[in-house]
């Protein structure tokens, strides 16, 4: 009986990890795009972006560095929003104007670049044709 | 890199925009003065209406005797105007830099359209270039510091082309464009390029003179 449990709980624990992986990796995560964005208005192609390359090297671990909540403006420390689009919070008042949007965006990962002065900060380096 | 875009994209546009426009009231009020010391009857003969007739017609494309006279230097001369003044303020690229650090945005051109317009500019440019090197009437008005001033006008259109479409040496040729449009900046109250600022006035007190002394037309 004890051995039909660890047999039992040892195929969830593999299938636990196998889920992580298929799910979850952020492997095939290579541009940074956002649904709100509307696809007639982009004039500059989308930023490709490897995920998981991208945090090895700028030794990025917490999730919440890039993927923040905030709560009367206010960071929350130990909470995060992987899996949410930057535009459900930032939302576009103006669908027509793009720009406070691509503030956000830019602020994110060029305002970083700027601070730790390692990364793209010039248009074309993200933006490439 | 990471420094010179740094400091060209920083302290280097404040500077320029500072130059800009204290040079510019500058230049204002020392020729405000000098026209009252030397020439006082400028002051007398202005005449609101008349400065407005004259610039009203010379601001509309064919709207004066001598443009009807030059018709494609009227054409270009319109086309790179407008180009030249919009393409900066109404680039998709340049809105989204100053929304990114004042939060303030306005109405943008498509980057289709910038494109088009960056390459009348350009064009443009190269038509005012070979008009002072073969008109023999402009020739002989010609100066070195012409060419200059045009190089200085064309640089960050023609460095803005080149970024935009990602040729070889990106990186380099933004540091370039940045720096070229702060030199055009600055190069605008300090060379004939003032005659952005001083055309109300001039274009005005002819028309003044004209209108309100001679009884006749200017256009």
């Amino acid at each position: 009986m004890r051995k039909n449990i660890l047999i039992y709980m040892a195929i969830m624990v593999l299938g636990s990890l196998f889920f992580n992986v298929s799910v979850f990796s952020q492997e095939d995560i290579t541009a940074v795009e956002d649904s709100a964005f509307d696809v007639r208005q982009i004039m500059r192609p989308p930023v490709p972006f490897f995920h998981d390359e991208h945090n090895e090297k700028a030794g990025v671990e917490e999730c919440n560095i890039c993927h923040h909540t905030y709560e009367d403006g206010k960071k929350v420390e130990d909470d995060s929003s992987e899996g949410m689009e930057c535009s459900e919070c930032h939302t576009l008042e103006d669908k027509s104007d793009p720009a406070p949007l691509v503030r956000v965006y830019h602020l994110q990962c060029k305002g970083c670049h700027e601070e730790r002065k390692a990364g793209p900060v010039m248009c074309g380096e993200c933006h490439i044709k | 890199m990471h420094g010179f875009y740094d400091f060209v994209s920083g302290p280097l546009v404040w500077i320029s925009f500072i130059l800009f426009i204290c040079g510019s009231l500058y230049r204002l009020i020392t020729m405000a003065v000098l026209a009252k010391e030397k020439d006082p009857m400028v002051y007398a003969y202005m005449d609101f209406y008349y400065a407005i007739r004259s610039i009203f017609h010379w601001i509309i494309p064919f709207g004066s005797v001598n443009m009807r006279r030059q018709p494609a230097m009227t054409i270009v001369t319109f086309a790179f105007h407008i180009c030249l003044i919009c393409v900066p303020l109404f680039l998709f690229a340049h809105v989204i830099l100053w929304k990114e650090s004042w939060n303030i945005s306005w109405w943008f051109l498509s980057d289709g359209a910038a494109d088009i317009m960056t390459m009348i500019v350009i064009g443009s440019c190269i038509f005012f270039l070979v008009r002072r090197l073969t008109r023999p009437e402009v020739r002989y008005l010609t100066s070195y510091s012409d060419f200059i001033t045009l190089a200085i006008v064309a640089a960050p259109f023609i460095t803005g082309f080149w970024v935009y479409h990602q040729w070889i040496g990106y990186k380099i040729m933004l540091i370039f464009h940045i720096l070229s449009g702060e030199i055009m900046l600055v190069a605008i109250p300090f060379t004939r390029l003032s005659h952005m600022i001083f055309f109300p006035f001039t274009r005005g007190y002819m028309g003044s003179e004209f209108g309100a002394v001679k009884n006749a037309r200017d256009w």
